[in-house]
């Protein structure tokens, strides 16, 4: 997904603007015009600079917009892609609900057959893999993974 | 003589050793699997060290480290692919002498080269570091602020990349550094009125969505397939190793002491290290014409110098807490975890820690040897392991080592959009480098920038008025002025490129 330097620039540039107005809010210290602005300014003032240069050089290379790497492309590829902040999606709405020996099995399972296209071998691993990692963090390092539907079951 | 038994003793204690054994083991399976990278190690390493003790915590990612930059050669010798950037330099020259039939020696020289490597460099972290921690004793917040910024300047400097995308990915560090509370009044920040954000971003997502879910989204995206390695018959992995490390004695001290240097630069790290070692010994060879035939003088020289970088890492980050490499700024990130600001105080306070982590050096870097042979034997099982069952499953791991360390759901969620704004990034190549040092060193960074400019007043000649402080700022001005001239100067040239092309 390359892009014109010009719109990431943009990007900066309008980002730098926005801690700029951000920060005329904050305090300083008394009698000195130091606070804690000073040191958010100066990176956006730095980071303004930077977006410009960068603008100046996008404009000028007359590249695309946008370029969707040949690596990036096909609807297969970008599926694949697109499981991957699903997936942590998912968990982050989802696990607290159902709770994790119960959704991670499916929710990987899921995934390993989009990957590798073998549903049997991939329920297989999912399940292999979430005990491993159960084991791992809430047995031995005592991380509270949510129970969430299994907790009436075993309280 | 005390305290190098004590330290010893702390490091050799049952749980601990246990702890470095299988960290180590964990970087052998890390580094000689192509695509998982040592910094990528590391950052999922990180919530599990959160759970231990200062002294274990840092030996697992030193061994584990150690061991990465060792078994990324595996993977390189084998298939032609390195198993981490750091033996990018040398894959083709290793690969060729698999051709010839020399794989055990590549690989016996890549092992033996990485040990003595890394051992000259725990020598010059051992020698160096003190003194130089005595001398900064005396450092006021100007030469602190400084010093900072030159390492920050350095790590732009380096990557490869254009040196205004690496000022501005510094900058999106050093923003995400100010969210929070502040360090001159305690006002809240940039926190959305989100009481998450108050006591900052935390490094831990962070690293894993900025060094793991960029490569998994690459991976998943890219599924490959690799070829199936050649048989390796371990009992001439040794044989023959000595006699030509021996022949090549001055092209490994030579590198071991760059490496050493090189990793102590902030932001170049082993793969720069290598890089640079094995075009030297091209540049000093007696049979330059060799080089790229399945010569060993290359491998011997890459191969000491990106493991002697790694030690060289440590000199900065241990004595002033500002970091060599992206390693090294994932170590610190743990020690503020735990409670310990690395500076020269900890040379003078917590000798104890400072020599364990010496020990834990050169006990992983002889581990490495037994360790390296069992890692090469075990490699055909290894890389025979499908990809697109990984990184599904190191995903999982992303996800619950973001969750584990505060115990919140808000993490995951900074997991995620760091991991795909780097990748955006890293798309249209931007270095990583220069934003995780700045977040590490924001804090740092800016407290001694308003106390100082607070103490002169607004002066800003004050900040050149001290010795040592006055040389950093002009040391730092000079390589400002060198990028900026750099930079004209390669703008100038692709246009005039651009205009007689036309």
């Amino acid at each position: 997904m390359r892009m014109n330097d010009a719109l990431i620039g943009g990007i900066f540039v309008l980002l730098s603007v926005i801690i700029l107005f951000a920060v005329r809010g904050f305090p300083t210290l008394p009698d000195q015009p130091y606070g804690p602005g000073t040191f958010p300014t100066i990176i956006a003032s730095v980071m303004m600079v930077g977006g410009l240069a960068l603008v100046w050089s996008g404009v000028r290379s007359h590249a695309p917009l946008l370029v969707i790497a040949d690596w990036m492309r096909g609807s297969a590829t970008l599926h694949r892609m697109a499981w991957v902040p699903g997936f942590v999606v998912a968990y982050i709405y989802l696990s607290k609900p159902i709770g994790f020996p119960l959704l991670v099995p499916v929710l990987l399972g899921a995934f390993l057959t989009v990957t590798t296209g073998k549903p049997v071998r991939a329920a297989i691993i999912a399940l292999l893999g979430t005990g491993a990692l159960w084991l791992l963090f809430a047995y031995l390092l005592r991380v509270p993974l949510p129970l969430g539907l299994l907790t009436e079951v075993i309280y | 003589m005390d305290a190098v038994l004590t330290a010893f003793g702390q490091v050799l204690q049952p749980q601990v050793f246990f702890i470095i054994v299988a960290a180590s083991a964990y970087g052998l399976m890390i580094g000689s699997i192509p695509g998982l990278t040592a910094t990528m190690g590391t950052a999922l390493l990180v919530p599990i060290t959160f759970f231990l003790d200062p002294i274990p915590a840092i030996g697992a990612i030193v061994a584990a480290t150690t061991m990465a930059i060792f078994a990324g050669d595996i993977p390189g010798a084998l298939l032609r692919i390195p198993g981490t950037p750091a033996s990018a330099a040398y894959t083709d020259e290793a690969y060729r002498m698999r051709e010839k039939g020399q794989v055990e020696l590549a690989l016996g020289v890549n092992m033996l080269c990485s040990t003595i490597g890394g051992l000259v460099g725990v020598a010059v972290l051992i020698l160096a570091a003190p003194q130089i921690a005595a001398v900064s004793l005396g450092f006021s917040s100007y030469e602190y602020f400084w010093l900072a910024l030159l390492g920050l300047s350095c790590a732009i400097f380096v990557s490869s990349s254009s040196p205004v995308k690496g000022v501005l990915s510094l900058c999106i560090g050093l923003m995400l550094s100010t969210i929070g509370i502040d360090v001159v009044m305690g006002v809240k920040r940039f926190t959305f009125g989100d009481t998450e954000l108050i006591g900052g971003v935390s490094i831990i997502p962070v690293l894993i969505g900025m060094f793991a879910i960029t490569e998994i989204l690459r991976k998943v995206a890219r599924p490959s397939r690799l070829p199936a390695p050649p048989p390796v018959r371990l009992g001439a992995m040794v044989s023959g190793v000595g006699s030509t490390i021996w022949r090549f004695k001055g092209g490994v001290a030579r590198s071991s002491l760059l490496g050493s240097v090189i990793g102590a630069l902030p932001g170049a790290g082993a793969d720069i290290a290598a890089w640079i070692a094995y075009a030297l010994s091209k540049k000093f060879s007696r049979s330059p014409e060799k080089f790229g035939t399945g010569y060993p003088e290359g491998i011997v020289s890459a191969s000491s110098a990106n493991n002697a970088a790694l030690s060289g890492a440590y000199v900065p980050s241990l004595v002033f807490g500002i970091p060599g490499d992206t390693i090294t700024a994932i170590l610190i990130g743990v020690l503020l975890m735990k409670g310990i600001t690395p500076g020269p105080m900890v040379f003078v306070m917590d000798t104890g820690l400072v020599n364990a982590i010496f020990a834990v050096f050169i006990i992983a870097n002889l581990l490495m040897l037994p360790l390296g042979l069992a890692a090469v034997y075990g490699s055909r099982r290894l890389l025979s392991i499908p990809q697109d069952i990984l990184f599904p499953i190191i995903l999982l791991f992303c996800v619950i080592g973001a969750f584990a360390a505060n115990n919140t759901l808000f993490d995951v969620w900074v997991m995620l959009v760091v991991g795909l704004i780097a990748f955006v990034l890293e798309e249209n190549d931007f270095p990583l480098a220069p934003m995780i040092l700045a977040l590490i060193l924001g804090q740092l960074v800016e407290e001694n920038f308003m106390k100082s400019i607070i103490k002169a007043d607004g002066q800003l000649m004050e900040f050149f008025a001290r010795p040592i402080g006055g040389t950093l700022g002009v040391l730092t001005l000079a390589l400002w002025a060198l990028l900026i001239g750099l930079s004209l100067y390669r703008a100038a040239r692709t246009r005039r490129a651009a205009s007689t092309g036309d």
